[in-house]
């Protein structure tokens, strides 16, 4: 590691490697002697914005499960256990930059400039919702964020960001654009198509597959042969990266690099960072169907939280006062949001109608009078 | 005016659309060197260079994927499937993102792109390559589809597509590309969508009817006024929105209606035009409401004849409607 002590040298990554390239060890100990500011470009003060927004996204994660059980969501998808892979990944992109994120990114999107209020609006479908209601929660995305919006087709997000990414070629933006999804989604034809089209043409994109090892109940085992996905990368003639998902510090890194070598014309690259689902797929799923609790517990140790929470202590950047002192902050600064999220009411009805097409065709008007006289009617029943 | 054919009008549409907006791209499979399997984009790749009119790997889900993200993004992406019958691979994407994304988006995203893909049969292109899937592409809410008939109309709604804000699927009769010829204007020429053409102007029967069946019908038209029945034609041209108005305005006149079109029969757009006229207008209505369309089979090699509208079929079906024949 001696050579790489050397200021603006980072810290090399190979790709295809048969276990996971870390930074930090299972407990948050460093495995190789690196400096957070001098190696990784990561200055105390984002190292420690890095932990609070973790933790922040899981506080957010929290209250969605609340408003979940409380009948206020309609449905939620965890990213606990995910915060690592995913805020790590989101800190290493610059404003020009775009995401085709997935289901389990909203809870961290306050990271990428969409405000809290909006991510509870998106979840419970209120009018402060930038998606107006349309969606299901976990689907949201903001184009003043440079996020763009999830449908629910699974891996689509993949093949619909290759696109987006020829367009910022085509444009010369020097953006890049990371597409997310999980290991499950690339067993998808998107996936395949993503990749293929995107090494044909060298372009600015970065597939992200967050492996939490389960596809709802399907284990990773299950959805390939192969030893890693990383690995599939090769066949496309890009780089594939595995990486330990909740060691924040490594996705940053590789994401950093993967995004930079793209923006400089070097081609599309494949992250495969390994974590695990610690909450059940969704509000809809019940995990002890399919695993052992003695192994949700296994992963419950190796927490990204704790593990960032222990690399900062040992780096005198972090304590007991200043956690508590978080904690308190984050749950007001959820609660808050949620109040407005709330107070904003219900979407407008007669918006349906306008945002099918960018004009309304006669025949939707003609729908939309339909409705407004059965609407008339069932308040005059009432 | 310059006489074009089909192909050429295409061509001159997307070399116009190329010039006047650096928004605009193309791309598909062979599209770029070859200038397409049907080259109707020969000659655009020399001319506009490899960023503008590309090729791409064989792969209707890459093409239209692509085609998607690139429209989000702000440009307008012109895509070729090289022929309907395979375009199923990328369905996903024009389904499930392309058609929803304004909507779902809260209006923050749409996607102004364009698929071009030649249809139709009578080709000797056998099951995969004739089929007129049009109502597949006709049901999905936030789709546009167009189907012209006439090299000027061609370049007309071409454009008027390529500038639309939304997704538009645009099918070509493959045996038109360089059956038709006729005068076509030079430069700028929009065909706005959801206008119908009158075709012909007639008393006794309303035909509706678009594509390479509009060919079909004028000559079923020539055969019927030897035996003294007038056939009003009007082309739709645009499915989705289509031409109501149209369509009721020439019922008023007629007070019958057949519904021409080579796809099959059952739960067709044919269909649909039958159950607008149904629910909107049936007290216009003199005599029963007749489509005449292809069978409800997988398109055929060998007996593509037997398969496709025809001159009889069309006499026929404008017999019934005018409760001539049973």
């Amino acid at each position: 590691m001696e050579a790489h002590k050397r200021k603006g040298v980072p810290i090399p990554i190979q790709p295809f490697t048969e276990e996971p390239l870390r930074l930090l060890d299972e407990q948050g100990n460093p495995v190789v002697d690196f400096d957070p500011e001098e190696h990784l470009g990561l200055s105390p003060s984002r190292l420690v914005k890095l932990y609070e927004d973790m933790v922040l996204t899981r506080e957010v994660d929290r209250m969605c499960w609340l408003l979940q059980r409380s009948g206020k969501a309609a449905f939620h998808i965890s990213i606990t256990g995910h915060e690592g892979a995913i805020v790590g990944s989101f800190y290493a992109l610059r404003p020009e930059d775009w995401i085709n994120g997935y289901y389990r990114t909203p809870p961290a999107m306050h990271v990428r400039g969409i405000r809290l209020a909006e991510i509870f609006a998106q979840l419970m479908g209120t009018a402060l919702d930038p998606l107006k209601g349309r969606q299901m929660p976990g689907h949201l995305g903001a184009k003043k964020a440079q996020s763009f919006t999830y449908g629910s087709g699974v891996g689509l997000a993949h093949v619909v960001g290759m696109g987006m990414a020829r367009a910022l070629q085509y444009r010369k933006t020097g953006g890049v654009v990371v597409t997310y999804g999980g290991e499950g989604s690339t067993s998808e034809p998107h996936f395949h198509s993503a990749l293929n089209f995107a090494g044909v043409y060298r372009l600015p994109l970065v597939v992200m597959i967050v492996n939490n090892q389960y596809a709802i109940s399907v284990p990773r085992t299950q959805q390939t042969a192969a030893k890693t996905i990383a690995e599939k990368g090769k066949a496309y003639g890009l780089p594939g990266f595995y990486l330990d998902g909740n060691d924040p510090l490594i996705v940053y890194h590789v994401m950093r690099q993967a995004a930079d070598r793209a923006r400089a014309g070097g081609g599309p690259a494949l992250i495969e960072a390994l974590t695990y689902r610690l909450d059940p797929h969704s509000s809809a799923d019940d995990d002890r169907k399919y695993r052992s609790e003695e192994e949700v517990k296994h992963w419950w140790e190796r927490d990204t939280l704790k593990r960032m929470r222990h690399f900062l202590t040992l780096k005198g950047l972090w304590d007991e006062e200043k956690e508590e002192a978080l904690k308190e902050r984050v749950r007001l600064d959820v609660e808050r949001a949620v109040e407005e999220a709330e107070a904003a009411g219900l979407p407008r009805v007669e918006e349906l109608f306008e945002e099918v097409y960018g004009e309304r065709p006669w025949h939707l008007t003609r729908q939309w009078e339909e409705l407004q006289a059965e609407m008339q009617e069932q308040e005059g029943g009432h | 005016m310059p006489v074009m054919n089909f192909a050429q009008a295409l061509r001159d549409a997307l070399r116009y659309e190329l010039a006047h907006d650096d928004a605009v791209v193309v791309f598909g499979e062979d599209v770029g060197k070859r200038g397409g399997v049907f080259n109707i984009t020969e000659g655009l790749q020399e001319q506009f260079g490899e960023e503008r009119v590309f090729d791409t790997p064989l792969d209707e889900n890459g093409i239209l994927g692509m085609a998607v993200g690139m429209a989000v993004m702000g440009l307008r992406p012109v895509a070729e499937i090289q022929f309907v019958d395979y375009l199923w691979p990328g369905y996903d994407p024009l389904y499930s993102e392309a058609a929803k994304i304004r909507f779902r988006s809260g209006n923050q995203f749409h996607v102004p792109m364009v698929v071009r893909s030649p249809y139709g049969g009578l080709v000797g292109g056998g099951l995969y390559h004739s089929q007129s899937p049009e109502a597949l592409f006709a049901h999905v809410a936030g789709l546009k589809v167009v189907i012209p008939s006439t090299p000027s109309d061609a370049k007309g709604l071409l454009i008027a597509s390529i500038r639309d804000d939304d997704p538009v699927v645009f099918l070509e009769h493959k045996r038109m590309y360089y059956a038709l010829k006729e005068e076509v204007p030079e430069g700028e020429h929009v065909v706005p969508l959801g206008k119908a053409r009158t075709v012909r102007e007639g008393e006794d029967v309303t035909v509706v009817t678009y594509g390479m069946m509009v060919h079909e019908t004028l000559k079923a038209a020539e055969k019927l006024e030897k035996e003294g029945i007038s056939l009003h034609i009007l082309d739709l041209r645009t499915l989705i929105p289509f031409d109501g108005d149209a369509i009721l305005h020439s019922l008023e006149r007629t007070g019958r209606l057949v519904i021409v079109a080579e796809a099959p029969r059952t739960v067709s757009f044919a269909s649909e035009i039958a159950a607008f006229v149904a629910e909107a207008a049936v007290d216009l209505l003199d005599g029963p409401v007749v489509r005449v369309t292809g069978w409800d089979m997988p398109f055929p090699f060998k007996l593509e004849k037997h398969y496709m509208p025809n001159v009889t079929r069309i006499a026929r079906g404008v017999k019934r409607a005018l409760s001539l024949l049973p």
